[in-house]
Formats: C-alpha cells, sequence, structure tokens
C-alpha cells in the first residue's frame, strides 16, 4: 500500500501542555483510519497539525512525500486534504449549494475551474448526501444533521484525496449514524477517497475502520486492526477509567 | 526652566490628567468585558455628564458637588433606556457572545452615539458649555513645590480616585458585583448557578454608563469649554486604556489611564525637544495611538487582563 | 457577442447604469450644481469604497477616513508644490489630476496593505478599534508635521494657489470616472470568486480558511482596494473644495460611510447603492435647516435595523419570493 501522509515524530505544546508526544505514523492512500482516544489524547490537535491550522513545534508532516509542515490551511486544502470541524460551521447566509460551491471553487482546481463547473460539481455531491432538494435554501435553515452532511459535501466539492472527518457522527440518532457510515463508506469505496475518523461512537469506527490508531496524552499508544488494537493489554489498561468501553472492546 | 523641571510638571500634569482618563474609561471596561458591547456611544455618555452638570450650574446655579450625582443619576437612567431599548434584544437572551452578535451591538451603540452627539448638537447648537471659573475652596490654583497646579485638576483626582475605589469595592464585595464577575467569566455556568444574566447584563449596563455619566463631570473640571466633538478627544482615549488595561478588570483601566497620562506627559516634553512646542501636543496623542495599535497586536489581553 | 438581454436581467447592473446616467444627465442638462453632483458622487463613492471591506469581507474599518486623509494631503501636497514649481519656472506643468489623484489613491492602498498585514489579524470590534487609533495617529501627525513643511499650512491646513483652480473644471470629470470605476469594481467584485470568498470570510473565517480560500490574501486585497478608492475620492474631493484641511480625518465621514451601508444591507452592491440613495432622499427631503436633526433621525433609522432587520432593507427584500422568482438570485 501506498503511503498518502507520513507523520514524522510531531510535536505540539501549548504552554507547558504537551498536546502531541512524538507522535508517527502513516496514512495508507484508500484505507479508513479511525484515530481513538480518550478527551484530551491530542486527536483534534493532531488533525490541526495536518491540516496546518496549528503548525508543528517539532517534527515534520509529508503529504505525497510534499513536505507540508507549516503550510497555511488553505495551500493543505488545496493540495488535498480537506477536514470536517466538530462544531459544524456552514457559512449560515449562504445557500446549501453556495455552500458546496466554495468547496469546488477554492478546493484541488482552485483558479482553474468556473462558476458553471463549480456549481455542477457542487449539485452531484448535495445530490451525493441527500441535500440536492434543499440546494436554494438557506445553510442556518438546516437542522444539524443536515448540516453536517452539508459540511461533507462542502469538502468533497474540493475535491480531495484525503478527509479528515472529526466527530462527524456525534450528535446524531442511531438511524442517522448509519446513513452517515453508508455515505462514509461510499465516498471511500466508489470515489476513492482516503478516510480518517476521529470518533467517539465507539462501534461505529470499529465496525467501518480497516486500521485504528490510538492517541493517549498525545502519544501514540497502539496501532493496528481494530481486532488487534481491542485486544491489546495497554490499549485496554489505558480505557479501564471507562469499564463500558473497555468491555467493549475485549468483547470483540 | 529647566529640562528636569519641565518634565517634572508635564508628568505630574500627565498623571494628574490620567486619573481622570483611567475614571473615564472604568465604565466601558465593564461593559465590553462583561457583555462584549463595545460601547461605541462611550463619548456622549462621558458627554451628558459633562452637560448636566454645566446646565444646572449656568441655569439654576446648582453646585458641581452636588451636579455631579444628578449626573450620575442621568447616567444611570440613560443606561437603563440603553439596555431595554437597543441592546436587549440582541444580547439579552444569548449565552455565548460571538463575533457576528459583537458586531450587532457595535452598530447598534454605533447608531446610538450617532443619535446622542446630533441632539446635543441640536439642543446647544454646538455653543460650548462649561462651568466657567468654578472651582472648589477660596483660590483657583495652588503651589506646590516649585510649580502650581490647578485646584480644579487636583479636585479630579480625588474623586477619580474615590469613585473608583467605590465601585471596585461594588463590583469585588456585594452579591451584585460578584454575579456580574460571574456572568463575565462564564455566563452559561452563571445562568446554571441561578443567576439571572438578563437582570446582570442590565445593571452592568446601568453601572457602565452611570459612571461614565459621572466621569464626564470630571472631564469638564479639564475642557473649560464643553462641545459635542470632546467625545472624539476622550472616547478613543478610553478604548486604549481599557484595551491596555485588559478587558473587564477595573483596576486595569485606572492603572493604565495613568499610566498613558504619565506617557502623554512624558512624551510631550520629548516631542516638544524634537520638533517645537506646537506639535508636541498632537504627537504626545499620537503615542497613545501608537500604544493601542500594538497593545492589540501583541497583548491582545492587555496588562492585567486574562488572556482570551 | 455580449448578450445585453442578460444584463438588463440583472437589476443591480441596470441600477448602476441608471445612476451614472442620471448623474451624467443631471450635468448636462444643469438640473443640479456641478458642486452638488460632485458632492453626491463623493459621499456614495466612499460607501462604495468602504463596502469592498465591510460589506463584502465583514471587517467594519471605523478609521477608513484615514485614507481619505492620507490620499487628500498627498494629493494637495504634489498639486502645490506641482504649481509653485511651475510658477517658478513660468512653465505649466501640466500633470493630468487625474493621474495626481491616483497616485495618492495609491500611496493609501500601500498604506492599507503595510498597516493591514499585522491589523487585519484583529477580528471584530478590535479590529475596528484598531482602525479608529491609526486614523488618530495619522490625525495627530498631519496636524504635528503639515505646518513644519512650510509656514503657510498654518493649522495643517493647506490652501491650494488659485493657478492650480485652473484644473477645477476636470474635477467632475475625474470625480465621474472614479465613482463609474468604484461601482464596477463593486459589482465585478461581487460575481467574482474572489467576492465569494470575501463573503465567505464574513460568515466564517476559520471555515473559509479550511475550505481553501486564501484568506489574509483576500482580506489585503479588499483593503488596498477599498484604501485606493477612498483616497482617489478624498483627493478629488479636495481639489474641488481647493484645498485640505484635518477634517478629512473626521469620522463623522465613517459615520455617513457606516449608515449608508447598514440602511441599504451589508453583502450586496444593490444595498449599499440604494441605501446611499436614501440617505439623500433623506438628507435633501427632511430638514435641510437642521442637519443634526436629519442625522438623530438617520441615527434612529440604523438603530431600528440592527435590531430588527440586520441585512438592511435590501436583506428584506431579498428574502422574498416574486412570480415564483427570487430575489435572492437575482439581487446582487
Amino acid at each position: 500500500m501506498d503511503v498518502i501522509i507520513k507523520i514524522d515524530r510531531v510535536t505540539k505544546r501549548f504552554g507547558g501542555l504537551v498536546a502531541l508526544n512524538k507522535v508517527s505514523f502513516n496514512i495508507y492512500k484508500g484505507e479508513i483510519l479511525g484515530v481513538i482516544g480518550p478527551n484530551g489524547a491530542g486527536k483534534t490537535t493532531l488533525f490541526n497539525c495536518i491540516t496546518g491550522v496549528y503548525s508543528p513545534d517539532d517534527g515534520r508532516i509529508y503529504f505525497n512525500g510534499v513536505d507540508i509542515t507549516g503550510m497555511p490551511p488553505h495551500k493543505i486544502t488545496q493540495l488535498g486534504i480537506v477536514k470536517t470541524h466538530q462544531i459544524v460551521k456552514p457559512f449560515n447566509e449562504f445557500t446549501v449549494l453556495e455552500n458546496a460551491m466554495i468547496g469546488a471553487l477554492f478546493g484541488k482546481r482552485a483558479g482553474k475551474i468556473s462558476k458553471e463547473e463549480a456549481r455542477e460539481i457542487a449539485l452531484k455531491n448535495l445530490k451525493l448526501v441527500g441535500l440536492a432538494e434543499k440546494k436554494d435554501e438557506l445553510a442556518i435553515g438546516l437542522t444539524l444533521h443536515e448540516k453536517k452532511f452539508l459540511e461533507l459535501a462542502r469538502v468533497l466539492s474540493a475535491e480531495p484525496d484525503v478527509i479528515l472527518l472529526d466527530e462527524a457522527l456525534a450528535g446524531l440518532n442511531p438511524k442517522e449514524v448509519e446513513e452517515s457510515l453508508d455515505i462514509i463508506k461510499m465516498i471511500n469505496k466508489d470515489l476513492g477517497k482516503t478516510i480518517v475518523m476521529v470518533e467517539h461512537v465507539m462501534h461505529a469506527v470499529m465496525n467501518i475502520a480497516e486500521r485504528i490508531v490510538v492517541l493517549h496524552f498525545g502519544q501514540l499508544l497502539a496501532e493496528g486492526t481494530p481486532k488487534e488494537v481491542a485486544e491489546m493489554p495497554e490499549v485496554i489498561t489505558a480505557y479501564l477509567g471507562d469499564k463500558d468501553l473497555a468491555l467493549k472492546f475485549v468483547r470483540r | 526652566m529647566t529640562l528636569m523641571t519641565e518634565l517634572l510638571i508635564n508628568v505630574t500634569n500627565g498623571l494628574l490628567w490620567g486619573t481622570v482618563l483611567g475614571a473615564v474609561s472604568v465604565g466601558l471596561t465593564l461593559i465590553w468585558g462583561v457583555m462584549k458591547v463595545v460601547n461605541l456611544a462611550h463619548g456622549e455618555s462621558i458627554l451628558l455628564g459633562s452637560y448636566i452638570v454645566s446646565v444646572l450650574l449656568l441655569f439654576m446655579g446648582v453646585d458641581p458637588m452636588v451636579g455631579m450625582f444628578v449626573a450620575l443619576g442621568s447616567g444611570l437612567l440613560l443606561g437603563l433606556t440603553i439596555y431595554w431599548l437597543n441592546l436587549h434584544k440582541i444580547i439579552g437572551h444569548v449565552d455565548v457572545i460571538n463575533l457576528r452578535i459583537e458586531m450587532s451591538t457595535l452598530l447598534e451603540m454605533f447608531a446610538v452615539s450617532i443619535i446622542l452627539y446630533n441632539l446635543y448638537s441640536f439642543f446647544t447648537r454646538s455653543e460650548p458649555f462649561g462651568i466657567g471659573i468654578w472651582h472648589l475652596g477660596p483660590t483657583s490654583y495652588i503651589n506646590i513645590g516649585y510649580m502650581s497646579v490647578q485646584v480644579n485638576h487636583i479636585t479630579a483626582a480625588a474623586l477619580s480616585l474615590g469613585a473608583t475605589f467605590i465601585i471596585y469595592q461594588f463590583i469585588a464585595k456585594t452579591p451584585t458585583g460578584k454575579a456580574i464577575r460571574a456572568v463575565m467569566q462564564d455566563s452559561q455556568a452563571a445562568a446554571l448557578v441561578g443567576i439571572d444574566p438578563v437582570k446582570i447584563k442590565m445593571l452592568t449596563t446601568v453601572i457602565s454608563i452611570g459612571f461614565t455619566a459621572f466621569s464626564g463631570f470630571l472631564v469638564i473640571l479639564y475642557e473649560s469649554a464643553v462641545v459635542p466633538s470632546i467625545a472624539y478627544k476622550y472616547a478613543p482615549l478610553a478604548f486604549t486604556i481599557v484595551v491596555l488595561g485588559g478587558l473587564g478588570s477595573i483596576m486595569g483601566s485606572y492603572i493604565a489611564g495613568i499610566i498613558i497620562g504619565g506617557i502623554y506627559g512624558v512624551s510631550k516634553v520629548i516631542f516638544s525637544l524634537l520638533v517645537g512646542k506646537n506639535a508636541s501636543d498632537p504627537l504626545a496623542l499620537t503615542t497613545a495611538f501608537v500604544i493601542l495599535v500594538l497593545t492589540l497586536l501583541f497583548k491582545p489581553e492587555g496588562l492585567f487582563g486574562r488572556k482570551r | 457577442m455580449v448578450n445585453v438581454k442578460e444584463y438588463l436581467e440583472r437589476p443591480t447592473f441596470v441600477l448602476i447604469i441608471l445612476v451614472l446616467v442620471a448623474i451624467a444627465l443631471a450635468k448636462l442638462l444643469r438640473l443640479e450644481t456641478t458642486d452638488y453632483l460632485i458632492t453626491i458622487m463623493f459621499f456614495i463613492g466612499i460607501a462604495m469604497s468602504l463596502n469592498l471591506i465591510m460589506g463584502f469581507a465583514g471587517y467594519v474599518s471605523f478609521g477608513h477616513t484615514v485614507f481619505l486623509g492620507i490620499s487628500g494631503y498627498i494629493f494637495a501636497l504634489i498639486v502645490y508644490y506641482n504649481v509653485w514649481l511651475a510658477e517658478m519656472l513660468d512653465t505649466l506643468f501640466g500633470i493630468p489630476i487625474f493621474l495626481v489623484a491616483i497616485v495618492a489613491g495609491g500611496v493609501s492602498a500601500l498604506v492599507a496593505f503595510l498597516v493591514g498585514v499585522p491589523v487585519l489579524k484583529l477580528r471584530g470590534a478590535f479590529f475596528a478599534i484598531a482602525t479608529i487609533g491609526l486614523d488618530f495617529a495619522a490625525l495627530y501627525i498631519v496636524k504635528a508635521f503639515i505646518p513644519i513643511i512650510n509656514p503657510e499650512f498654518f493649522g495643517a491646513q493647506i490652501i491650494l494657489p488659485a493657478y492650480a483652480l485652473a484644473y477645477k473644471n476636470n474635477v467632475f470629470v475625474a470625480m465621474y470616472i472614479t465613482f463609474a470605476l468604484v461601482l464596477i469594481t463593486n459589482y465585478v467584485v461581487r460575481r467574482s470568486r474572489f467576492g465569494m470568498g470575501l463573503l465567505a470570510i464574513s460568515e466564517d473565517e476559520d471555515a473559509a480558511e479550511a475550505l481553501g480560500v486564501p484568506t489574509r490574501k483576500y482580506k489585503l486585497l479588499a483593503f488596498a482596494l477599498s484604501a485606493f478608492f477612498t483616497g482617489m475620492l478624498g483627493a478629488i474631493f479636495g481639489l474641488n473644495a481647493g484645498g485640505v484641511d484635518e477634517n478629512l480625518f473626521n469620522l463623522a465621514h465613517t459615520i455617513d460611510m457606516i449608515v449608508m451601508i447598514v440602511i441599504g444591507g451589508i453583502g450586496t452592491v444593490m444595498g449599499p447603492l440604494v441605501g446611499s440613495i436614501i440617505y439623500f432622499i433623506l438628507y435633501d427631503t427632511l430638514l435641510v435647516t437642521y442637519p443634526e436633526f436629519n442625522l438623530v433621525i438617520l441615527g434612529s433609522i440604523v438603530a431600528v435595523l440592527v435590531l430588527f432587520a440586520p441585512r438592511g432593507i435590501i436583506g428584506i427584500i431579498r428574502g422574498k419570493t416574486i412570480r415564483g422568482k427570487r430575489l435572492r438570485d437575482i439581487i446582487e
């Protein structure tokens, strides 16, 4: 398998707090990778380092062999890595279609794409997530669940290679979670996008991810298939504080 | 006059003026710190007090030492009106004040400032008002060492210190004050422990504008002629001081006011040596705004504020 | 081949053309004095210039008058010494005023760019306050140094020599061209990718950056463009007045600009344009005798709009549908 993103000893500190401590791992092309860990483990910080929101204090990040450490976020987006936000951030006064069009206009083909093309790409992705009928409504009027899908359509319109999903399932009911998982699988299988997801909905991530990375207090605790990871003693120890979760791990 | 004497006189005068600047900024730091309301009508709130005191003295012969309480009272009323008319609909029931809401209240207070400013111009026909030769005690000047200081300036400094001490104690010690501080730190959490945020926001507005109107009296102890454009002199300085002192910090603002006053005094001497006397005053004021921009860029939480 | 019909179906475009034609006709048929027309173009022009950064990107530049001042003074100094030199050498240095105005506007754009690099990192109220600080800093510097340059500039006032007023005939034309440029720039920007990026910034800057919008570059560009046009208008306005003084820095001009934008509605071209037309109608019809009272009424309108229709008059209209056609789609 080809490495698409290589994370090499990345360290990020906030004042005295070490949010990430020499974290290294690879993300492979075409896979679904789950990143798990308790609150404060550094998952969101890791995403923010990859997408350029934070610049790591130490270590490098490579994308397709290109060093992207410290690049501004919009450059990284245009290279082909996008992120959905944990707290959705639609452009409220834009219509659903305009929201998605921004993704296309400033995405991987930024500057090389006409407004008409952008509109078509946006429509295509809105159809994919099932929001095509609401394309002319203002984003502010959507439900949380629809806003999450809009966010997905928006980043898809940027035509990325890698999509980072930051708790895309949080706050959704079980039915909506299932719907979302189907779409994520489809994006991965049919569109060939690499997907990295930070997730708290544990059964979902164990179910969908091909590989799992476990972060704990800013350090890489474990890496492997869901089954392997669930059976690792250090993972179970780390999660012992959360008994249900540990049990769920072991049962698998 | 030697350079040292000149420096001493200018710094003393600057520091004395600084106490007034400090008091002028206290109301602003409260409303900005607690509710993120950038009160662009701050200058006009100052003017209210200045006008009330002068009008009472000129037309009814009311002593300014009494008039200042009327100024305070009218400021409280103005605050009440502004809260219910202009602010409540935007922030009354909002827990987290985001950028959009912040800009809404800013524009709303901007509208209030247009209204008040032009009402003053309309009713005074832009004629200057003031307290003329009024001063406390028998003489208008007293000699301290080899410099003479206006009695009015000393009165202003003493009153500003006293008033700021009182409001500081109020915020620090009384239940209402503690509730205000709680809302400043976390309005959601404050609501959870049973503090009514609407009541606190209203009280903050009332206290802020009331105190500001009171400080308008201190301003006329310096400005011989009250015209609406005084708002443009004091309000920007107040913004500078609040940013420098740290949003929401009463003591921070007061100290920052004195610092700005002192810097004004020192830079006045320096600039008069460099470019001559006429240019020194405007350039000394420029220093304040350079400090403002630098603080915003490099230490946005101010000298005494909490990190945002 | 330009499809004329398509353009005629764009109300904003039609309105821009109407405004330009109306002013040209008023001038040719002498319906209004030239001074009045120049004043109208100046005020609508500066509002539309500010619209580029405030209306589109959401950055309320309260001290925007700083650019009127900077360019006004640069322009006055160039013209003053140009005329002085010309008189000295007894020749005519016929530098077209339009060119001088472009240079003066360019200086403002440059200042905006340099200042913008740090200041545009500030958000919301802090940006607004910082620009007020800049305006005052520049004002006091001008007050201090202009009289030092030449004793004739007493009270920081530069009165252009009578000789310069020979140029005054061209003022209308220069103002007209600049005004048209401002309107057209607004229209083009609003329809462009750049414009969409700016609107995205005003909605949520972090989200815009994450979606690939080069936020820093766009903000700087919009700020500099806005400063450029504001500066050009200030320069030409100064020439029309026969000189410049510190009043150019007066925040009262900012009040005019912001009132026009808020009344009409932010985020569009139509909004500020309609807002400024309403502003002038109110100004002329309501109370010519008491300008203060006029502003009290305007201030009240702004206060009510911010509370009940934060997107202004055009914002209300844009939400409507007429004969199945959503106005939002055609009002730009």
